[in-house]
């Protein structure tokens, strides 16, 4: 008979193999949003951009667009004020702002505990516009249908390499401010070639708030996942 | 402060998952995190010391941060190519590819505990 014993040693390190998502909680939490979205059919959009890209310029001309259609309503995080929820409600939808007090990105977690703020049941689309920063953001799941992020011209063709989680995660980049082509150092080109390496499923529409370049295409996109969602 | 949020997530996370009494006893937490998970592993250790000035009961756990570089097998072929310069495309058969198996872990991977 083979003797033997399983007992650790006294003083010596026990170990426990893990493999804990670091963001398990936020994980959970997105999954919550999801379910409650999905008991509504209201399609979930996370935007996300540098500062300055033109986010809620582009959420004003979409509510201007879309809210004889559609009941779309915005949620928007800033460090500080409340600027942007000031001017979203100005084209007469719902905009609630989320300050994050010095947090650089939205967590499911703020997300979640704002829900009950909104009619859902009578929302189509609801935005969560996201602070402004391509490097937190991309890890942190809202529980979002789609994640859209915004590339202005002003901004400088060689962002998604730079920062290509954002773009891995991203299933839409809208390139912002294309009034402004003819001024600037900035390919379209090069922006999605780059791009379309990170993730070669990323859709890609140029779109102006300004002159209105691309906005019906954008719009389209948007009823078009509105109706899948309600279908689903 | 994206690292300050991440140091709170994870001691939430291990509050979650182990007994108190069984906290007493951490003596080591060990972390993976890829190269595209935004986790800067200088400003963690930073990050992890800040914590314990508020909430020193931990301040004896010691904190190690592993790195992994980024791969991706292709969904065609099965080939595992190191992405370089981050092109998500396989290196044999040249075809795009998002299936990432190494590099985007943000992961307690294993907790040491004193018996």
């Amino acid at each position: 008979m083979i003797e033997k014993s399983t007992k650790a040693a006294r003083g010596t390190v026990q170990c426990e193999n893990t493999n804990i998502n670091l963001l398990k909680a936020n994980d959970f939490v997105a999954g919550i949003i999801k379910k409650e979205m999905a008991k509504t059919g209201t399609l979930l959009i996370n935007i996300t951009s540098s500062a300055g890209s033109g986010k809620t310029t582009l959420m004003q001309k979409t509510a201007q667009k879309l809210k004889d259609k559609i009941t779309m309503a915005v949620m928007v995080g800033d460090l500080e004020t409340e600027r942007d929820a000031d001017r979203i409600r100005e084209t007469g939808i719902q905009a609630l702002q989320i300050v994050t007090g010095g947090i650089c990105h939205l967590e499911a977690q703020m997300i979640h505990q704002v829900l009950d703020q909104f009619d859902l049941e009578n929302i189509d689309l609801l935005f969560i516009e996201n602070v402004g920063n391509l490097v937190c953001p991309s890890s942190f799941d809202l529980g979002e249908d789609y994640r859209v992020t915004l590339m202005a011209t002003t901004e400088g063709d060689d962002k998604p390499k730079k920062y290509p989680k954002m773009f891995l995660t991203s299933d839409m980049m809208l390139v912002s401010k294309a009034d402004l082509l003819p001024y600037v150092p900035f390919s379209v080109e090069a922006v999605t070639k780059d791009a379309r390496e990170v993730n070669h499923e990323l859709e890609v529409i140029q779109v102006s708030a300004l002159s209105d370049e691309g906005i019906d295409t954008w719009c389209d996109w948007l009823l078009e996942k509105i109706q899948l969602k309600k279908n689903h | 402060m994206h690292e300050t949020s991440i140091v709170n997530s994870i001691m939430r996370t291990l509050e979650q998952e182990f007994e108190a009494e069984k906290l007493n006893k951490m003596k080591a937490i060990h972390l993976k995190v890829g190269i595209l998970s935004n986790i800067e592993p200088r400003l963690l250790y930073n990050a992890y010391s800040a914590y314990h000035l508020t909430y020193p009961r931990y301040q004896h756990v010691e904190l190690h941060v592993e790195s992994t570089s980024l791969k991706i097998q292709c969904d065609v072929c099965d080939h595992i190519t190191d992405v370089k310069q981050y092109r998500f495309i396989c290196e044999k058969c040249e075809r795009p590819s998002k299936n990432v198996i190494q590099g985007e872990e943000m992961l307690i991977h294993k907790v040491e505990f004193e018996d």
